[in-house]
C-alpha cells in the first residue's frame, strides 16, 4: 500500500456470502420495529443498504448476534421503582442524575444538572435530527438501527469553559422479557469546558432483550471529558453500545469500561482525533463467567499529528465464557508525531474459556511511536504456589492476582465512588472477601 | 516436629528423593549440604507442598500430623515456612497486603479474628528490623524488582512474620554478598528458640559460620549418606564431595 493510501476505517463489505435467512432475520426485525415506533429515514434508510452482521464479516467473525433475533414487546415497567432498583447504584455518590428505564426517562429518579452553561434534557425533549452521514450509522447495521429507531436518551451541552462541578450519572435499567431499549445520548462539549460522566448499565434478574447505545460525543479544543461505564446487568441482556467520540485539538477523553456482568456486551469505541495535540486514554476490563460473552472492539483514528493514545484492555475468563478484543488503530499519513500506545492482556481461567484477540495497526506516517503487546495466558503457577506457601488459600491468592492485573485500570477510572462499588461488586460476585478488607481499609 | 520416614519422590519417571530419613527435634537446626542435583532442591519443595513432585514412598510426620496429606496452604498455617531459593515476583501485590493475607491466613487457622491494621503495621515495623528491610521495599510488589539480597531478606521478614515451628531455608545464601549473608543470619539466629527447628539447605559451608547448625547431613543421590556435626561441613568444605562418593560406592 502507497503511504498516501486512505485507511479503510471499517468494513464496507456489502452483504459477502449471506444467508437469505439471515437477512430475513434482520429485516423482521427492522420491520417488527418499524411497526411499534417511527423511524428516522436518515438512518433507515442504511438499514436496507448494510449487511446484517454475520459471521463472515470481520467485524463480526467471533461474535453471535442471533441472540437479537427475538420478538421485542413495549416493556411494562418504566420508573426505576416499579422496577425496585435504586436510581443511583454508587453508595455515597455525590452526582447529578439522568435514568432511563427500559429506554424511558424517568424524571422523578433524576436530578438533572442545575448549573449555568450546561444544558442536560432527555433527547425526547430536544430536536436533534440525526446526521448519519459519515457517521456510524452509515458504515454498521446494529448502529443504523440505533439510528433509526433511538426514540431516547440524554442531551447534552457543556458550554465553552465551563467545569461542570459534579459528576454526571447516567444510570440505563432494564427490566422485564424482551424490550428493545434503543438509546442514543448525544453530548457536546466546547472549547475549555470539562465533565465527569458515568454510564452506568443494570438489569434485572429476569430481565431479557436488546439494549443497544449509541454515545457521540463532540469535544471541541482543549476540553476535557471522562466517562466511566460500567456494565452490571443480570439476566439476559444483549448489550450493545456504540461510543463515537470526536475530539479536536487539544482535548482529552477517558473512557474506562468495567463489564462486571452481563450475558452478551459488545462495546464498540470509536476514536477520531481530528486536531493536533488530542489525548485519548480507553481502558477496560471485563471478567465474563458461566456462558457470558464480551467483546470489546476499539477504533482509534489518529488523523492529526501530535496526539497521544493509549489503550489497556485486561480480561480474566472463567467457566465457559468467550470473549473478543479487537483493537484497530490508524496513524494518517498526517498524523506525524503519533505516540499510540496498546495493551491487551487476558487470562483464561479454565480450560473451556476462550479469547479471541486481534490487535490491528495501520501505520501510514513514518515519524511515529506506536507499541502494542497483546497476551494470553493462564494465571502465574509459581506465583500461586509462592502464596500458598505463605498460607494464603488459593482462592485468594488467585484474587490477589486478579487485582493485580486489572489494578492499573481499577485506578483509572475518573469517579473514586465508581471505583469502590466497582471492585465490591467484583468482589461480591466472585467471592472475594479479602478484596472487600483492602477496600475498607484503604 | 518433624520425622522423615524412607521418602521417596520422583518427577515424572525419574526418581530424585530414594528413601530419605531426616528426623528433626524442636530447637534443632539442621544442615543439609549435597553436590548438586542430589535432590536437596526437590527436598524442600516437597516438603513444602509443590505438586509438581509425585510422592512415590514414605512418610512425613509433623508434629503427629501426616504432613503429606496437607496441601501447601494448610503445611504454611500450621506452622511450616519456605524459605524460596528463587522468590517469586508478582507484579502489582504489595508486599504489604501479601503479608497481610498471610497473617490472616494463619490467624484464621488459629481461630483468631483478623489482625487490626494498626497491630499489623506495628509487626510489620517490628519484624522488618530483623532484616533491616526498609519501607520502601515494604511498600512495592512482591519482590518485584528487589536485588537478590532484598528478595532473600524479604524471605527472613516474611519468616519472621509468620513465625513458623519448622522453618527450612533454601540455599538462601546463594547469590548473597558477605553483608547480606550476615544480615540473613542474624534474621534467623534471632528467631532460634527452644520451639522452633530450621533445616538449611546450602551448597556452601560459608553460611554455616554464621548460623551454626546442629547437624550437618550430607545428601547424595536422593539420600542422607553422611551425617555429623558442623565439623562435618569444614571438611567438604577443604575436600570436596569426591571422597564421600567413594566411600558410598565403596
Amino acid at each position: 500500500m502507497t503511504p498516501s493510501a486512505e485507511p479503510i476505517v471499517m468494513d464496507l463489505q456489502r452483504k459477502p456470502n449471506i444467508h437469505p435467512a439471515t437477512q430475513a432475520k434482520g429485516e423482521a426485525l427492522v420491520s417488527a420495529l418499524a411497526g411499534q415506533r417511527t423511524s428516522v429515514d436518515s438512518a433507515a434508510k442504511y438499514l436496507s443498504a448494510l449487511p446484517v452482521p454475520h459471521r463472515r464479516v470481520e467485524r463480526w467473525k467471533h461474535t453471535a448476534v442471533s441472540g437479537f433475533w427475538a420478538d421485542y414487546s413495549e416493556p411494562v415497567v418504566q420508573t426505576i421503582e416499579a422496577a425496585g432498583c435504586e436510581a443511583c447504584p454508587v453508595p455515597g455518590l455525590h452526582a447529578y442524575r439522568i435514568v432511563f428505564v427500559n429506554g424511558t426517562f424517568d424524571a422523578e429518579a433524576s436530578d438533572l444538572p442545575v448549573h449555568s452553561g450546561v444544558r442536560c434534557e432527555p433527547l425526547s425533549m430536544s430536536s436533534a435530527g440525526i446526521e448519519a452521514e459519515g457517521n456510524l450509522e452509515s458504515r454498521e447495521w446494529f448502529a443504523a438501527l440505533n439510528g433509526a429507531f433511538a426514540a431516547e436518551g440524554m442531551k447534552l451541552l457543556v458550554e465553552r469553559g465551563v467545569v461542570l462541578d459534579r459528576p454526571l450519572l447516567v444510570h440505563h435499567h432494564t427490566h422485564g422479557a424482551n424490550s428493545a431499549n434503543i438509546m442514543r445520548h448525544e453530548i457536546e462539549v466546547e472549547e475549555n469546558a470539562q465533565v465527569q460522566l458515568i454510564h452506568w448499565s443494570t438489569a434485572n434478574e429476569d430481565a431479557s432483550g436488546m439494549v443497544n447505545i449509541m454515545t457521540r460525543m463532540q469535544v471541541a479544543s482543549g476540553g476535557i471529558v471522562a466517562l466511566d461505564k460500567v456494565q452490571d446487568e443480570a439476566g439476559a441482556v444483549h448489550h450493545l453500545a456504540f461510543e463515537q467520540i470526536k475530539q479536536a485539538g487539544s482535548s482529552q477523553v477517558r473512557i474506562h469500561t468495567g463489564t462486571i456482568q452481563g450475558k452478551w456486551v459488545r462495546n464498540d469505541l470509536n476514536f477520531e482525533l481530528n486536531g493536533e495535540g488530542c489525548d485519548a486514554v480507553l481502558n477496560g476490563f471485563f471478567l465474563p463467567k458461566g456462558r457470558e460473552f464480551v467483546d470489546n472492539h476499539t477504533t482509534v483514528d489518529h488523523r492529526a499529528a501530535h496526539c497521544t493514545s493509549s489503550e489497556q484492555y485486561m480480561g480474566i475468563l472463567y467457566d465457559s465464557s468467550s470473549g473478543v478484543f479487537n483493537g484497530k488503530v490508524f496513524v494518517r499519513p498526517d498524523a506525524q508525531q503519533t505516540n499510540a500506545y496498546q495493551q491487551n492482556g487476558n487470562i483464561l481461567a479454565t480450560d473451556k474459556a476462550t479469547i479471541n484477540a486481534k490487535p490491528e495497526l495501520e501505520i501510514y506516517a513514518d515519524d511515529v511511536k506506536c507499541s502494542h503487546g497483546c497476551t494470553i495466558g493462564q494465571f502465574d503457577e509459581e506465583a500461586l504456589f509462592y502464596a500458598r506457601s505463605r498460607g494464603i488459600g488459593e482462592a485468594e491468592a488467585k484474587a490477589m492476582l486478579v487485582h493485580a492485573f486489572i489494578g492499573d485500570v481499577l485506578e483509572g477510572f475518573a469517579v473514586q465512588e465508581v471505583r469502590l462499588e466497582v471492585e465490591h461488586r467484583l468482589a461480591t460476585r466472585h467471592g472475594w472477601d479479602t478484596w472487600n478488607d483492602t477496600i475498607e481499609n484503604a | 516436629m518433624i520425622n522423615i520416614k524412607e521418602l521417596q519422590a520422583s518427577i515424572g519417571d525419574t526418581p530424585i528423593l530414594k528413601s530419605l530419613n531426616l528426623e528433626i527435634k524442636p530447637g534443632e537446626v539442621h544442615a543439609i549440604m549435597g553436590p548438586n542435583g542430589s535432590g536437596k532442591s526437590t527436598l524442600a519443595s516437597v516438603l513444602a507442598g509443590r505438586e509438581d513432585y509425585d510422592i512415590t514412598g514414605g512418610s512425613v510426620d509433623f508434629d503427629g500430623q501426616d504432613l503429606l496429606e496437607m496441601d501447601a496452604t494448610e503445611r504454611a498455617r500450621s506452622g511450616l515456612f519456605l524459605a524460596f531459593q528463587y522468590p517469586v515476583e508478582i507484579p502489582g501485590v504489595s508486599n504489604i497486603n501479601f503479608m497481610r493475607a498471610a497473617v490472616n491466613g494463619k490467624r484464621e487457622h488459629e481461630g483468631l479474628e483478623p489482625i487490626k491494621g494498626k497491630d499489623f503495621l506495628n509487626l510489620v515495623k517490628e519484624k522488618a528490623s530483623l532484616v533491616e528491610l526498609d519501607g520502601r521495599l515494604r511498600n512495592r510488589s512482591v519482590n518485584e524488582g528487589f536485588s537478590g539480597g532484598e528478595k532473600k531478606r524479604n524471605e527472613i521478614f516474611q519468616m519472621a512474620m509468620l513465625e513458623p515451628r519448622f522453618a527450612v531455608l533454601d540455599e538462601t545464601d546463594s547469590g548473597l554478598d558477605i553483608d547480606a549473608l550476615r544480615i540473613v543470619a542474624n534474621g534467623v539466629n534471632a528467631m532460634r528458640s527452644p520451639e522452633r527447628s530450621f533445616l538449611v539447605i546450602t551448597h556452601y559451608q560459608r553460611l554455616l559460620d554464621y548460623i551454626v547448625p546442629d547437624f550437618v547431613h550430607i545428601l547424595v543421590d536422593g539420600k542422607i549418606v553422611m551425617s555429623g556435626d558442623k565439623e562435618l561441613a569444614l571438611k567438604l568444605e577443604e575436600e570436596g564431595y569426591d571422597w564421600i562418593k567413594e566411600d558410598v560406592s565403596a
